[in-house]
């Protein structure tokens, strides 16, 4: 469902050429917000933000720059300011403890933990100035734990953490703070998956179906409107995280 | 008879090490076993927060949990412990990188609950506070998680808190 807000509210999401990124981008333009379209790879925003179309203002963001955090929130800021920032922008690598790089362990808490941090540093000054705004986080089911994913896991329970602590601290000033927990959506992210790892992961979905884009689009539009709701995890996942999700590992 | 006691390893440079020593002091670990008590950074205003800070406080903190947690598996252990502190583990205002930190470290132990227990390694975390946690609480709870036994509780988060946190949803 879409609605038409009446506002000319303005949105950053990062990440917003990827996969899901697309699908919140395209669900939030569709809203009625102006969307900047926020991403590391520069001829994928271009060409994301042509395919969308409408109110989508392109942006070349290295989430790991402190210069180029400072440069989208102030082309936010010349489109009126962000009154929602979606932290989307993500990397996937990992590998079992005992086998993980710890320079790729600190790459992922760089991109995945402290980029979305420090974005909502900056634009948290200006949401509570013109009485608020809301930041989503894109968590993920892998803050339950997830098998070799000891980096991926860390930064993104890291992200659940500080939701909860700046929803306290910035409630106060009308800026809800919210996550997403996706489970196995169907992306760039996740192609690389072995066939066999894939089937299995199907099969512990209890509605059978790898997740879409738009369903992800679906919980981070209702939270950048839902003002009495804050500091929470909103799981999108099929239920794999209420069934057993290593179901199919053990059969 | 009772299994014999074995020394307990404790990695890191957290607030609460002084209690886990004074704890394991009293505990009697039969399993080898380690502690890891993060340094958990301090409470800060979200607008305090220079990329310098989260750096710091955040990525090198983190990448200390790493270090120790790399240590201590080579070392063979059979059961790691995460001790935190229970405010920024539940949420504090002021405390966004504290609660980076250590809900961090809590998905961490999660994941290596997973992945360690082919290898029989149990990981647990042990939430602390410094008004409600005695040292006879937290040794009542190591004696069972590094004792025998303990190798069944695994994953799991205890907060030795007295019930301070009731009420409240936890991450
Ligand atoms: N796909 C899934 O199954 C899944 C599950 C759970 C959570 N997530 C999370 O959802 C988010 C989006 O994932 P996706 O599946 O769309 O992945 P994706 O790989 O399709 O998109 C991620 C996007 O982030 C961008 N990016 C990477 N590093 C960046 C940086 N330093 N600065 C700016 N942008 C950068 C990439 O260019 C890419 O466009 C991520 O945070 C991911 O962790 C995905």
């Amino acid at each position: 469902m879409t609605t038409t807000h009446p506002s000319g509210r303005t949105a950053i999401v990062t990440g917003g050429a990827g996969g899901i990124g697309r699908g919140i981008v395209r669900r939030l333009a569709a809203d009625g917000f102006t969307v900047v379209l926020a991403d590391l790879d520069e001829t994928a925003v271009h060409e994301a933000a042509a395919e969308i179309g409408g109110r989508v203002e392109p942006h070349l963001l290295d989430v790991t720059d402190p210069a180029s955090r400072r440069s989208v929130v102030a082309r936010a800021d010349a489109l009126g300011g962000a009154d929602l920032l979606v932290n989307c922008a993500g990397v996937l690598r990992d590998a079992r403890v005992r086998r993980l790089e710890p320079a790729l362990f600190r790459r992922l808490t760089e991109i995945n933990l402290i980029g979305p941090l420090a974005l909502a540093r900056l634009v948290g000054p200006g949401m509570g100035a013109r009485g608020g705004g809301a930041i989503v986080n894109l968590a993920s089911r892998a803050w339950l734990g997830t098998f070799g994913s000891t980096a991926y896991s860390t930064a993104k329970g890291g992200l659940v953490g500080a939701t909860r602590s700046l929803a306290l601290e910035l409630g106060p000033r009308g800026i809800t703070v919210n996550a997403v927990a996706p489970g196995f959506v169907d992306t760039p992210m996740t192609d690389g998956l072995p066939p066999e790892v894939r089937r299995r992961t199907l099969d512990a979905i209890p509605v059978g179906r790898a997740g879409r884009p738009e369903d992800v689009a679906d919980a981070v539009a209702f939270l950048a409107d839902a003002g009495y709701v804050t500091g929470q995890v909103l799981v999108a996942c099929g239920g794999r995280s209420i069934g057993d999700p290593y179901l199919a590992r053990a059969s | 008879m009772s299994a014999p006691t074995v020394e307990a390893v404790v990695r890191g440079h957290g607030a609460a090490t002084r209690l886990v020593t004074d704890a394991l002091a009293v505990a009697r670990p039969t399993s080898p076993s380690a502690v890891v008590v993060p340094a958990v950074p301090d409470l800060r205003p979200l607008d305090e927060l220079t990329d310098e800070r989260l750096a710091t406080d955040v990525g090198d903190t983190l990448d200390a949990v790493l270090a120790d947690v790399r240590a201590v598996l080579d070392g063979a252990v059979h059961r790691l412990v995460f001790v935190l502190p229970a405010a920024p583990l539940m949420a504090t205002a002021g405390g966004a990188a504290a609660s980076a930190v250590t809900g961090g470290v809590l998905s961490m132990a999660r994941t290596l609950a997973i992945e360690l227990a082919r290898e029989q390694v149990a990981v647990n975390v042990v939430a602390v506070d410094p008004r409600a946690t005695t040292v006879a609480a937290l040794a009542g709870q190591l004696g069972v998680l590094l004792g025998e036994g303990g190798e069944a509780i695994t994953g799991q988060e205890i907060y030795l808190t007295a019930g301070t946190d009731l009420g409240r949803i936890r991450p």
